[in-house]
């Protein structure tokens, strides 16, 4: 029994963080914004360079065979600086073609990833906000000249750098995952802007897109399992991301708490503030246990992996939001300036709320499995 | 990190849990000498004391054993053993502060029950400033005689011996004047009566010391150093409860699906219910949370970690969430939440007893308000867990 992160696991965190600290500061952040692309090629290779995109995948495949632990460590850590880009989407895509991809699917792409040369995203929402596998309407049909996607999918994030979308599609078989790669003919993505300027979102229209010949990852109709361990997967790693910015939030309480004064004394000496930093504390540390119990679980295959996941995700939804809400009410005015850094933390932690299903999504899947 | 168990722990808890399918006896222990009777067995078998040390007829059990033998004990609905406060503080503290004699003299009688001790701890004017406390104790040279008065003393009415705190100097500041005895239960000075609590009937009781005598050797620690022994962390059991209570939170659930199956509204069961649906997902997300943090405070526990007050996170955590737990679950139950009737009394309350959902409800009301309110853990945690200053406090001047 060891709930502690190994030696290793440790200086992937510390790492993270120097790397991160650095290379992703507020300032880089905030340039962001405006930048059409929303994220930086150079920062992506060297997270590649850093070992972060290949982490999870074979070393064949350019990568270093670790789990969603590690994975969870880093998006901890993306999510402390409110870091840009598709990588937890990225690293979704590489898992489904790992698990199901052909050979040459794996080839083509996995090397890449690990590489830092390709960017992916998935395109699982449909048209009535229903994460469930059996809610997908999209619908793939054989034509002359191979399969053809028409659909509407909706808060893709980042599909707009993305250069390959894996897309679920119900064919007559039942539901399966299809590759589709930037730029295909009858792709259309169109922006929609949010409230985290952070983040990239798009509507993903399908009019009829042809998937090349080797385009279907796993068996046709066999895609459901898959589909909902990718989701188990980014519904982790969304947790994570959103630890990262609820920890974030509460060191920055806790330091302002210590040095603003009022009435004479710093404000972290009045019960109001810090039996609220205290209530913060408790939140991010039970968001810790269950981000890394269902990142352990999926890890080890535990009996209780889908639980675990559900659980977490319910749980550090809100956690998150309650933490970086607390903190913009700890700062008081200056918490609510543009200028000040909190919204960064509080608008990546709702923007991952709602990604990998939310917290309702969530609850009723943990309700099926312990009472049918 | 690797959440399974050792091999060794895996025996363990099997071994534990034959023992307990073939000693758990059919009908609950009711009478004094049965519940005694029930302790000396569990004691005989090992699972009483199993962190105290060796030679102190302990058997220096890991953290993470212990939690596994309560937790058995919780999955087979088996009785508790008799002298908890003696076997969780009152055996430690002698282990750590008293002398030879009093190790001698108490500790295999606390481990057998032979000998019920209580905690003689808040006053009236003592609650979450226990270090006001006003109990005195005056040295008579041949020995100390007592007067003063203490409540919600646990299992004051069958306790042989307390672990008092009273005041031996009113000259030096509040913390510094206090200090630490066993007094006998059994003397014409001492007066008990029940207390009764909200659920109706009496765990607790009132404790009235009228000129009761206290051994000269039975002062614990040094004069004056009564509030430190109180203050330092000595339960070898600790960590020891935390899987048990899960387990009992997960046995109380189960009953309430099995309740919502049963209940209907609408035409349907209430289980169909996407209300109660949403409010049954979080309750068992919280309760999973729970579990996760009580392996990870366990983990930490068997390297030798000390929480010190990180302990309060989880005092705060799980008392707020049984709150938490109780009002969800009369809202899903409505009317039928307040079924006191026999029928209903089937409940695993989750507060150790068995109840209905109604007691639970009102038990749950008890967890942030002992051993510690949530506004104390929570000054604990923003000032030795965050390192926010201290608060301002009249008091403190004279400290």
């Amino acid at each position: 029994m060891d709930f502690a992160l190994s030696l290793d696991q440790q200086l992937l965190r510390g790492a993270a963080r120097a790397f991160l600290d650095e290379h992703v500061t507020p300032a880089v952040v905030r340039a962001l914004w405006d930048d059409p692309r929303g994220e930086r090629d150079d920062l992506w290779k060297d997270m590649a360079r850093l070992g972060w995109l290949g982490l999870t995948l074979p070393e064949a495949h350019g990568g270093s065979a670790l789990g969603m632990v590690e994975t969870a460590v880093v998006l901890e850590e993306m999510g402390r600086v409110a870091c840009s880009g598709p990588y937890l989407e990225t690293i979704v895509l590489a898992r489904a073609l790992e698990t199901a991809g052909t050979p040459a699917q794996k080839a083509r792409w996995l090397p890449a990833i690990a590489g830092g040369a390709a960017r992916a995203t998935v395109a699982f929402l449909d048209g009535e906000l229903d994460w469930r596998p059996e809610a997908v309407l999209t619908r793939a049909e054989p034509g002359s000249d191979g399969i053809r996607l028409t659909g509407v999918k909706q808060w893709v994030s980042w599909a707009h750098v993305a250069d390959v979308l894996l897309v679920p599609a119900r064919e007559p078989e039942g539901l399966s995952l299809f590759l589709i790669e930037a730029g295909a003919q009858g792709l259309d993505i169109s922006p929609v802007p949010a409230m985290d300027p952070g983040m990239r979102w798009a509507t993903v229209r399908l009019n009829g897109v042809r998937t090349s010949a080797d385009g279907r990852v796993g068996a046709p109709g066999a895609a459901a399992a898959l589909l909902e361990d990718l989701l188990r997967w980014g519904a982790v790693g969304a947790t994570a991301g959103m630890l990262g910015a609820a920890r974030r939030c509460l060191e920055l309480s806790v330091e302002y708490a210590k040095v603003r004064e009022q009435f004479g004394q710093p404000i972290g000496s009045f019960q109001a503030i810090r039996h609220r930093c205290a209530e913060m504390l408790l939140e991010v540390e039970n968001a810790h246990s269950a981000t890394y119990y269902a990142a352990w679980a999926q890890d080890a295959d535990a009996e209780d992996r889908a639980l675990a996941a559900s659980v977490a995700k319910a749980y550090v939804s809100e956690a998150a939001r309650k933490v970086c809400g607390d903190a913009i009410q700890v700062h008081g005015g200056i918490g609510f300036t543009w200028e000040y850094d909190l919204h960064l933390y509080f608008k990546r932690a709702k923007a991952l709320e709602t990604t990998w299903g939310d917290a309702d999504h969530h609850r009723e899947l943990i309700v099926r499995q312990v009472a049918g | 990190m690797d959440l399974r168990y050792s091999p060794e722990d895996l025996l363990f808890r099997d071994a534990t849990r034959r023992w307990l399918e073939a000693n758990v006896p059919a009908e609950e222990p009711s009478a004094l000498e049965e519940r005694r009777a029930w302790h000396r067995r569990l004691y005989e078998a090992g699972y009483v004391g199993m962190g105290w040390p060796v030679e102190y007829g302990g058997r220096g059990a890991t953290p993470l054993q212990q939690a596994i033998a309560a937790d058995e004990m919780a999955r087979a609905g088996a009785p508790a053993p008799i002298n908890p406060l003696g076997i969780a503080i009152v055996g430690p503290t002698i282990i750590v502060h008293g002398t030879d004699a009093q190790k001698a003299r108490y500790l295999r009688k606390i481990l057998t029950a032979e000998e019920l001790w209580c905690q003689l701890y808040s006053e009236p004017n003592a609650g979450s400033d226990l270090a006001s406390l006003r109990t005195r104790a005056e040295d008579r040279g041949d020995r100390f005689v007592v007067n003063g008065q203490k409540i919600w003393t646990s299992g004051g009415l069958i306790a042989d011996w307390g672990l008092l705190l009273a005041r031996t100097d009113t000259a030096v500041a509040k913390h510094k004047g206090v200090s630490c005895f066993l007094i006998s239960m059994r003397q014409p000075g001492v007066e008990v009566r029940p207390l009764r609590q909200i659920t109706g009937s009496a765990h607790f009781s009132e404790v009235f010391m009228s000129d009761a005598c206290v051994e000269k050797a039975d002062l614990v620690g040094r004069l004056g150093q009564g509030w430190e022994i109180a203050q330092t962390t000595l339960s070898y059991e600790r960590g020891g409860s935390s899987l048990a209570r899960v387990t009992r939170y997960a046995a109380a659930f189960h009953q309430l699906i099995r309740a919502v199956r049963t209940l209907r509204r609408g035409g349907r069961p209430l289980l169909e219910d996407p209300a109660v649906r949403a409010k049954l997902g979080r309750i068992y997300a919280e309760l999973e949370v729970q579990r996760y943090a009580a392996l990870r405070v366990l983990s930490a526990l068997e390297k030798g970690e000390s929480p010190g007050a990180a302990a309060s996170i989880t005092k705060l955590s799980y008392s707020e969430f049984e709150k938490r737990y109780h009002e969800l679950v009369q809202e899903i139950l409505g009317p039928w939440g307040q079924d006191m009737s026999e029928a209903a009394s089937e409940v695993d309350t989750s507060s150790g007893e068995p109840g209905t959902w109604a007691t639970a409800y009102l038990w749950s009301r008890a967890g942030t308000i002992y051993s510690g309110s949530s506004e104390i853990q929570k000054n604990i945690i923003g000032e030795r867990v965050l390192g926010l200053p201290k608060e301002m406090r009249a008091d403190r001047a004279r400290a």
